[in-house]
């Protein structure tokens, strides 16, 4: 009988679907892009199907578009704030990018 | 040509998996990477992305997932072949 081979894994490494680079992201800081210029750095505690979250040690930056109304330049600024544990609504997701998966993780 | 009528929008981008493509969002994003795998919900997993917009390349990121709600198209490598995805995947089936 041969040794090599492999046990079955509850959990596997490979993408075979796209909510597989999300639960492999469970426990790790990612980035999420929102809708209306909003950008989440946090760790991932918990997902469900339609992409809600729970962040937590969460930071959000928002891009403001300001227009002067005599010059009309346009300035750009980014407010941020911390939250400790945030609920992320999934409908709002446009991207989700987790840490990069490439080395011996 | 009677070939082309025979491939459905699932065999497209089944072919896609592991090539460059584009996905535009509705948003007039576009994200330029590597396909590595969809879902029925066209939620969309993608390696070595470049994030452009209005064609500056604003982001990279190694890994991604777009969430299937915001896509507008794909095409795969350089040629031009458009899918007009709204919703889900479903509703492309009509097309």
């Amino acid at each position: 009988m041969s040794d090599e081979q492999v046990p079955p894994t509850v959990e596997s490494n490979d993408v075979e679907e796209p909510f597989d680079l999300v639960r492999l992201s469970l426990d790790e800081r990612i980035y999420v892009k929102l809708r209306g210029d909003r950008e989440l750095r946090g760790k991932l505690h918990a997902y469900d199907s339609h992409l809600n979250m729970v962040l937590g040690d969460v930071e959000e930056t928002i891009t403001v578009v300001e227009m002067d109304e005599e010059t009309y330049e346009e300035a750009v600024r980014t407010v941020k704030r911390q939250m400790e544990m945030l609920f992320v609504r999934g409908d709002g997701i446009i991207l989700v990018s987790p840490p990069s998966r490439t080395g011996d993780e | 040509m009677q070939e082309l009528q025979e491939r459905s929008p699932s065999d497209f981008l089944g072919e896609a998996i592991g090539r460059r493509v584009l996905v535009k969002l509705n948003s007039g994003v576009e994200y330029r990477g590597i396909l590595s795998c969809l879902d029925g919900y066209m939620n969309i997993a993608l390696e070595q992305t470049e994030e452009w917009v209005n064609g500056q390349l604003k982001n990279k990121y190694g890994d991604a997932f777009i969430r299937g709600n915001n896509e507008v198209e794909i095409q795969k490598g350089d040629a031009i072949t458009i899918t007009a995805m709204k919703e889900r995947l479903e509703s492309t089936l009509f097309w």
